[in-house]
């Protein structure tokens, strides 16, 4: 047995302890049936576990990255969020020769900073952050309501709790992954396991929730993230959180000024 | 006639001096001819290479403007666009040779656990009968193609990810609104090393391309319009812009700045910009390669300083030498001058001996340089070589502008008869009793 299988068992094994661990009450599906359950509402509830309004929202993410005969690599952002507004600042602060770099996201327009050269270019939500699995799109407030449709619900179970599984199709082009299946908790509106599938079907990414949250303000957001790419086997980052904040950040964070001061 | 006929025995009389100085202004000419051929060629080869790897020398992009501002390279419906070549191909009595309807899309190759990039253009090899002469297989070929995944790419991708032909890779890559994607492709051939290139050398078939980037079966991102030959590609671009201006939206040239690429102008103008439908790019491969451009006028600046500097060290020479002659000569000036030469002829005898060594030094230099660029082009560096882009087919080739040539001719002229016009000028000054009695 290779050691990446052995990886993957105790992983899944350390899901369900966790798991165990984070649900005091148990899984209770409460006798919900597909039937009976409005899935829009689900997502909208999904949405707004991660929606801050008009609070501001900032935390520090740890990127650990994992690539088959590569020694792991750090990155650091700090995410500064204005869900108000629809506004985002990601500053790279780790590693070296990345710090500095970041995006601004106002409204539809994203550019990317780069200190190097001083100058900012177009992006978009869609780009990876310093060849980790994780996008741009992963740090913003969840828009599942809004961007996807629900094609297919299914019951499921993941660890000890029980789950739908939502089989979601973008109405739109500008999301990242066209299909994606979420796992979410039958008893609470959290994601546990998101799969990301590419436009003609085929599996891209898997990304973990890991029941360990961090209390932000009346929110809970999850403290690791587990991004695994299933396109290029053995790669993959966890995401870890800390220092969050969720109050009122001074406007200057989210103005090109910031970035290009930040270094 | 006399004159010329003394001026050719005097620079007959000293051999050795005589091809020194010739050769020293034959070695100059020579090396700025040199350049001067290497430059005339070089945007040549290096439009020609681009045209065969861009499938084109006129290009028609389409663009669409998203609700949400964001930019999607496609064109949908290429009636317009075609009825628009048509017309200009007509007027200009400009025939193209192939039209390409390409699409292309940037991804990552992955086989084994090795990962390559690669931009794959997205060909339709029915209609595009010229590329697979173009393309120099090293193993497999165009039978591998019939498959609808069959993949080209070019030795070092291959080798990179360690892939034969007959392997199955998958390739990550992004739809035309930049949404995830994967495809899987056979390799059906791998063609030679292109150099500095080879990531742009990958070829698949158009209709897998577009189900990959999520375009519809005849939809496409780029026309390529082949013309016979570089030289009417301006007229044919400017025409076609024209033309199109009158049908359809067009992004406009005029929003250039002094100085600025109005390629790079139309980008910014699309982002500041916003309209519903497609608006078309319109523009040409020298337009692309201005900047290849300005390396051309850097180089031929170069070759002038070259011209100008070595004229100054030999034109330093000719005047010393001159003034040794004319200190050599000094009785025999003064004889001439006794029996009855007059000042002027004296001048012009040395003029002449300047103009002749001149004109041999040209002469000679032009036939050497002519000699070492056919040499030069003799060698076949191959089609891998990394020099590829601004060779013709694995070949190095000059190519001379006859109103270059001519210039640096007057210019080496000018210089070695100025060099020989002072001593001259001493020598016809010269009192024949002061001359006649001088001892050396």
């Amino acid at each position: 047995m290779n050691s990446a299988r052995i990886r993957r068992m105790l992983f899944s094994v350390f899901i369900g302890i966790l798991a165990a661990a984070a649900s005091a009450e148990g899984a209770s599906p409460g006798g919900a049936t597909a039937a009976n359950t409005d899935f829009k509402a689900m997502l909208k509830a999904v949405d707004e576990l991660s929606d801050f309004g008009k609070r501001d929202y900032s935390a520090v993410y740890d990127i650990v990255s994992e690539e088959p005969g590569e020694k792991p690599s750090t990155t650091q952002i700090k995410l500064f969020r204005r869900d108000e507004h629809d506004q985002i600042v990601i500053l790279i602060r780790k590693p070296e020769a990345k710090k500095g770099q970041g995006y601004l996201k106002i409204d539809e327009n994203v550019w990317f900073y780069d200190p190097e050269s001083g100058n900012y270019s177009h992006s978009t939500m869609k780009e990876n952050i310093n060849d980790s699995q994780a996008k741009n799109s992963d740090f913003k407030k969840y828009t599942l309501a809004s961007d996807f449709d629900v094609v297919k619900a299914e019951e499921g179970k993941l660890g000890v709790f029980e789950t739908w599984v939502l089989t979601l199709k973008a109405n739109n082009v500008e999301v990242s992954y066209q299909n994606i299946r979420m796992t979410v908790r039958r008893d609470k509106p959290i994601p546990l396991k998101e799969e990301d599938y590419s436009i003609n079907g085929k599996p891209m990414r898997t990304v973990y929730y890991l029941p360990t949250y961090v209390q932000a303000g009346d929110k809970l957001v999850p403290a690791k993230l587990k991004m695994v790419d299933e396109v290029n086997k053995g790669k993959q980052s966890v995401l870890t959180l800390s220092d969050v904040y969720v109050g009122k950040l001074d406007d200057k964070y989210f103005q090109k000024t910031f970035l290009e001061s930040a270094q | 006639m006399e004159l010329i006929k003394l001026a050719l025995r005097n620079l007959s009389r000293q051999k050795r001096r005589t091809f020194l100085l010739g050769g020293a202004i034959a070695f100059g000419i020579m090396i700025v001819t040199i350049i001067n051929g290497f430059v005339g060629a070089f945007i040549v080869n290096i439009s020609e290479n681009f045209a065969n790897l861009a499938a084109g020398h006129v290009f028609v992009q389409g663009i669409e403007k998203s609700k949400s501002g964001k930019e999607y390279e496609i064109i949908h419906d290429d009636s317009a666009l075609m009825a628009a070549q048509k017309e200009v191909a007509d007027k200009l009595g400009i025939r193209p040779m192939y039209l390409s309807k390409r699409s292309t899309f940037a991804g990552t190759l992955i086989f084994a656990g090795k990962n390559a990039q690669l931009t794959i253009d997205g060909a339709d090899f029915a209609s595009e009968t010229y590329l697979p002469e173009r393309l120099a297989f090293r193993s497999g070929g165009m039978k591998g193609m019939s498959a609808k995944e069959g993949l080209i790419v070019s030795e070092p991708i291959a080798r990179r990810l360690g892939a034969e032909v007959g392997d199955r890779i998958l390739v990550q890559m992004k739809t035309y609104t930049g949404q995830q994607n994967v495809g899987e492709f056979a390799i059906a051939g791998i063609t030679a090393d292109p150099g500095i290139l080879g990531s742009m050398a990958g070829y698949a078939n158009k209709a897998y391309v577009n189900e990959l980037l999520n375009l519809g079966p005849d939809d496409y991102q780029s026309l390529g319009i082949y013309l016979p030959a570089l030289e009417g590609m301006d007229r044919y671009g400017n025409a076609l812009y024209e033309t199109l201006r009158a049908k359809v939206q067009v992004f406009t040239h005029d929003a250039a700045k002094k100085d600025e690429n109005f390629v790079t102008a139309m980008m910014s103008q699309a982002k500041k910009e916003t309209w519903s439908g497609t608006k078309y790019r319109v523009f040409t491969l020298n337009d692309m390669l201005s900047q290849v451009q300005q390396i051309v006028n850097v180089l031929n600046s170069a070759s002038l300083v070259i011209l100008l500097i070595l004229f100054v060290i030999i034109m330093v020479g000719i005047l010393n030498t001159f003034r040794i002659i004319m200190y050599e000569r000094i009785r025999e000036i003064g004889t001439m001058r006794s029996i009855g030469m007059q000042r002027g002829e004296v001048r012009s005898l040395f003029l002449y001996e300047a103009t002749f060594l001149a004109l041999g030094g040209v002469v000679v230099g032009i036939v050497l340089a002519l000699v070492a660029m056919g040499v030069a082009s003799l060698v076949n560096f191959g089609l891998n070589s990394p020099l590829f882009i601004i060779l013709k087919n694995g070949h190095m080739t000059f190519r001379l502008e006859p109103i270059r040539t001519i210039a640096d001719v007057v210019i080496v002229a000018a210089l070695t008869l100025s060099a020989a016009a002072i001593p001259a000028r001493n020598a016809a000054r010269m009192d024949p009793a002061v001359a006649l009695r001088t001892v050396k």
